[in-house]
């Protein structure tokens, strides 16, 4: 009994081992470029790599803040990317439900819209999105910029929930619904909780591809008061002239804050266990 | 039911985005109260007052409009001017890059403007008026230029034995002959200059009087088979081979050659004059910078000018007050701004004795045809060059595939 | 569980007569599908409805700059589309971006398969750290990533380098890893597997909590092994995740732009490294020819559905097992 326990133990010794040299190969360009936002100028661009700046400098993150328009540009991309995550999957979700538990005329045509939008190239789509959005008097605006991030953000929702609501089986729904609860009482008591991870994992997508998105803001918002956080970190690569990389380095760890937030406020729907994934009667 | 309320509190969000989208839109119109200006970053972070200062001068012209400038950057602004011009609500007065700017006038993008309405245009560098002119009008107004010089390390060439700086490519190669053996680390350069970098090499090809294509009769033909040229890409290999160890088909920005400096392992390297800024805190004192010398003594090695046009969109409704901001802008106090800055001014009346300028001196300029930017983003003249230095190709055989290319991109229709 | 068993049924118990009840109900019920997927409808057409319309109509005119300016093209059929499909160019980059998207898409899968089934492996603590690993990995914004992805396997003094020789691998003492076009996108693969990842490693993750921890057990007890529960139970349940994200890796991988595009340098694209995605930017939007780069975008979205049909397919007709 004991052999076959030691050997468990061994077993779980090796995958974490083997865990934590995933997790330092994966995060290392992340390291570096947490690292780099500490060191001094000429650590940066020496010929001998800096793993650990004995030194560390906040200097690169005061010029990143400093630098005109950041946190307005923080509070629009938060604004654009919660409102268009959270519209999203709403409006995602009700059509994945439909897709998933209904048969109706034109079903496969709606399927077959929503996978053949995503392979559309976006570099076509610029120009004659910016004129129906001129003609609407959205550009230059935050609305217009969310309405567009919604069109790409919805096809790639709805396909992924489809997906999860489709592993979900039927025979719940009905077993619930034998036992007299409406059709609203089993989305909330039975789907939703199962469908925790999926919507997770969605909406992270979601709000990731959406903040780091920079070529429709550029293209769409002018004033600066109005521009996204990623149009703000591209000035600092949009000179002919000297790239300031510290700073550069600091100002995106900065805007990688919020993003790591999200992903810990929801993390928690995330089943951290297969138990309580099993929300089973 | 509760399905209905599902149904109807979905409608009600859609309802309601709309109406938000409507109620909030805000756009800044091009109005005859104000005018928007686009300026690349470089103006946001290298002469702001400058920029103020202009703006004061027109508004006190124009009491009642505001000028709202708004900051691009090189990699995007084109994209964004295109969607303007299909769309509307662009600027009245746009910086391009000057090599950007023929084929933006071939298709009408631009207002004309009089030329005589602005200070100093009747003695503008030629090359920078140039970039701005087409069927014998104008279109873009020079708003500053760069010219290339030799960023050196003074304390190397003492240490080096170096007592007065090259007059002629020869001086220079033997003057790196001596860096070179007071500098033996792998890798180091006493010129440190990319395989690729056409902006210094087709300096050595105008240097000898060769050139890279010319328009004849409506037709461009190419001139880098000419004698001359492959006499100036022949020294431009020689000189390369003798004096830089970077790698043989990489370009300007992989990596920067400052930064090579600042490691340093370069003594000294070409490029604009604002390299000065970046080459480390340790070898700044030790700074300084010359002109590049050509083959023959007291001729400055021509160098690429580089520099930017202000221009009036032709979706502009405001032409008048935006040529009026132009001319603010590119005054003669406002020139004389931009060139303490480091920057070389727009007519030859005003410029000084700083490095930078007297490199200006001799200077060649892209052949101003339409389809030039093509020729520059499918890199021929990269490629030419890295087929040479790598001995791929030889020069003849390189320079009459390049030119045959070149031929034909710049004469599509 | 033996109470009434039906809908229908249930109404009648709210005391109006049940044959109204039942056709206001199917009529209602027959109603609810098109309105849960009208929102997504609405706004999906007005915003693309008309970008749509504009780019087929672009495809079959010769649109430049001098066109838009003037808000007119002139007709000329399908001349875009010949002179794209007679370009050797557009057959080479195609062959070299099937080859690409399978190489991308294979990797992606594989490894965040297994990965997905590590974390199920490791212990809380593990867990957690890899979880957040992966989320830091996946905020990076994609231009900064590559620009740090540079810095690492630059020539000149790269860190990848200095590993590599250091640890004796060999000497890669400025090795340019950007000489060669295989070499070149095989550093764009890298990158893009690293942060395709964590959102397929999630999912599959996510995806695993689906798995009810009875049926693993009891296939336990019957003393089926590791390998067995994973084809036979496993891999079925996850099997309409496993088919999005193949359909949209393969999507996906087909049309990348940003990474190939800063990570090779514009210095150095040439025809000979294009992928489809740098195709469509340099031979169309670079030259502001419109009409070819709307021509262009239309055979993309052909050559991907063509790509990804077999899965689509496939996630359509399990949803009809309804």
């Amino acid at each position: 009994m004991s052999r076959r326990r030691k050997g468990a133990r061994a077993r779980q010794t090796g995958w974490n081992l083997v865990g934590l040299a995933v997790f330092l190969v994966m995060v290392f360009p992340v390291f570096w470029m947490i690292s780099t936002a500490f060191k001094s100028n000429e650590q940066v661009v020496s010929l001998n790599p800096t793993w650990f700046p004995l030194h560390p400098t906040l200097s690169h993150f005061r010029d990143a803040m400093n630098k005109p328009f950041f946190w307005v540009d923080v509070r629009n991309s938060l604004i654009v990317v919660t409102v268009t995550v959270a519209i999203s999957i709403v409006l995602a979700f009700l059509a994945a439900v439909a897709l998933a538990r209904y048969g109706f005329a034109g079903r496969k045509l709606f399927v077959v819209l929503v996978i053949g939008i995503q392979m559309l190239p976006q570099a076509g789509l610029i120009i004659p999105l910016y004129v129906v959005l001129a003609r609407y008097h959205q550009t230059n605006a935050l609305t217009g910029l969310i309405v567009t991030y919604m069109t790409f953000v919805l096809p790639f929702s709805v396909w992924t929930l489809r997906g999860f609501l489709l592993g979900i089986p039927k025979e719940l729904e009905e077993a619930a619904m034998v036992d007299g609860s409406t059709r609203l009482g089993v989305f909330i008591k039975i789907l939703l909780p199962l469908m925790g991870p999926g919507l997770v994992a969605t909406s992270v997508y979601a709000f990731i591809t959406t903040w780091n998105e920079y070529i429709f803001a550029r293209v769409l918002l002018n004033d600066q008061s109005k521009q996204t956080v990623t149009v703000w970190l591209s000035y600092f690569l949009g000179s002919n002239r000297h790239t300031d990389w510290g700073a550069l380095m600091a100002a995106s760890t900065l805007t990688a804050i919020p993003v790591v937030v999200f992903f810990v406020l929801v993390q928690r729907r995330i089943a951290f266990g297969l138990t309580s994934g099993a929300v089973r009667g | 039911m509760k399905r209905r309320s599902i149904v109807a509190l979905s409608l009600v969000l859609v309802l309601a985005a709309a109406v938000t989208a409507a109620t909030m839109a805000s756009t800044k119109k091009a109005t005859a109260s104000s005018i928007t200006v686009w300026l690349q970053v470089d103006a946001q972070s290298g002469w702001p007052d400058l920029v103020a200062a202009a703006n004061k001068q027109f508004q006190s012209d124009h009491p009642g409009v505001t000028v709202n400038v708004q900051y691009q950057t090189w990699g995007t602004h084109l994209q964004k001017f295109d969607t303007t011009l299909a769309g509307g609500g662009g600027p009245d007065v746009i910086e391009m890059g000057n090599t950007e700017m023929t084929k933006y006038m071939a298709a009408g993008a631009f207002t004309a403007l009089n030329k005589s309405s602005f200070d100093n245009s009747s003695n503008w560098l030629k090359g920078l008026a140039a970039s701005g002119a087409f069927g014998g009008k104008t279109y873009g107004v020079p708003y500053y230029a760069g010219s290339r010089v030799v960023t050196y390390r003074s304390d190397l060439y003492k240490a080096a034995g170096i007592r007065k700086l090259p007059a002629t490519t020869a001086e220079y190669v033997s003057d790196a002959q001596k860096l070179l053996a007071k500098n033996k680390a792998k890798g180091f350069s006493p010129v440190y200059i990319a395989g690729t970098d056409w902006y210094v090499a087709m300096g050595f090809v105008f240097d000898y009087g060769g050139g890279i294509a010319q328009q004849i009769s409506g037709k461009w033909k190419s001139l880098l088979s000419s004698p001359k040229s492959i006499a100036g890409l022949t020294a431009y290999k020689n000189f390369y081979l003798a004096t830089s160890r970077a790698s043989k088909t990489t370009d300007e920005t992989h990596p920067n050659p400052y930064d090579v400096y600042a490691q340093g392992q370069a003594a000294s390297i070409v490029g604009p004059s604002w390299f000065s800024c970046c080459v480390g805190k340790q070898y700044t004192a030790a700074t300084a910078q010359f002109v590049m010398p050509g083959h023959i003594k007291g001729q400055a090695m021509p160098g690429f000018l580089g520099g930017s046009d202000l221009a009036v969109p032709v979706t502009s409704s405001n032409a008048a007050l935006a040529s009026d901001w132009i001319k603010d802008f590119t005054s003669t106090s406002g020139e004389k701004g931009l060139q303490a800055k480091g920057n070389i001014p727009n007519a030859t009346n005003l410029l000084g004795a700083s490095v930078n300028e007297r490199a200006a001196s001799r200077s060649w300029f892209v052949p101003t045809a339409k389809h030039w930017v093509d020729v520059e983003n499918g890199n021929i003249l990269r490629n030419m060059l890295a087929q040479i230095l790598t001995g791929k190709l030889s020069i003849k055989q390189a320079a009459a595939s390049a030119g045959d290319n070149i031929a034909s991109v710049l004469n599509q229709s | 569980m033996q109470e009434s068993s039906s809908n229908a049924a249930a109404g009648t118990l709210l005391g109006t007569s049940r044959r109204r009840r039942r056709l206001w109900g199917r009529t209602v019920q027959g109603a609810v599908p098109y309105g849960l997927i009208l929102p997504v409808l609405v706004v999906i057409g007005a915003i693309l409805g008309y970008p749509l319309y504009w780019l087929v109509k672009l495809s079959t005119e010769k649109y430049g700059l001098f066109e838009l300016i003037r808000h007119q093209g002139v007709g000329i059929g399908l001349h875009n589309y010949g002179s794209v499909l007679h370009d050797g160019v557009f057959w080479h980059t195609l062959l070299r971006t099937v080859v690409f998207t399978a190489v991308n898409v294979t990797l992606t899968m594989v490894l965040g398969m297994l990965l997905a089934l590590l974390l199920v492996r490791v212990t809380t603590f593990v867990r957690v750290l890899l979880t957040s690993g992966l989320v830091l990995v996946w905020s990076m914004p994609v231009v900064v990533a590559v620009q740090v992805w540079y810095w690492m396997t630059n020539y000149e003094n790269g860190v990848v380098n200095y590993l590599l020789s250091h640890l004796g691998i060999g000497d890669f003492y400025q090795h340019d890893w950007y000489a060669t076009t295989f070499s070149q996108l095989s550093v764009v693969t890298l990158l893009i597997v690293w942060g395709a990842l964590p959102f397929v490693v999630i999912t599959l993750y996510a995806g695993l909590a689906q798995v009810p921890p009875d049926l693993v057990e009891a296939a336990e007890v019957d003393g089926a092994r590791g390998w067995r529960i994973f084809l036979d139970i496993t891999l079925p349940i996850l099997r309409p995740i496993l088919l999005i994200l193949t359909s949209l890796s393969i999507i996906w991988d087909f049309g990348v732009f940003t990474q190939p595009y800063l990570l090779i340098g514009q210095a150095k694209i040439t025809s000979g490294n294009y992928l489809m995605s740098i195709y469509l930017f340099e031979e169309g939007y670079f030259k502001s020819d419109f009409g070819r780069g709307a021509a262009i975008s239309i055979l993309m979205l052909l050559m991907v559905a063509v790509l990804s049909v077999a899965y689509v397919r496939r996630m359509v007709r399990m949803g009809d097992a309804l």
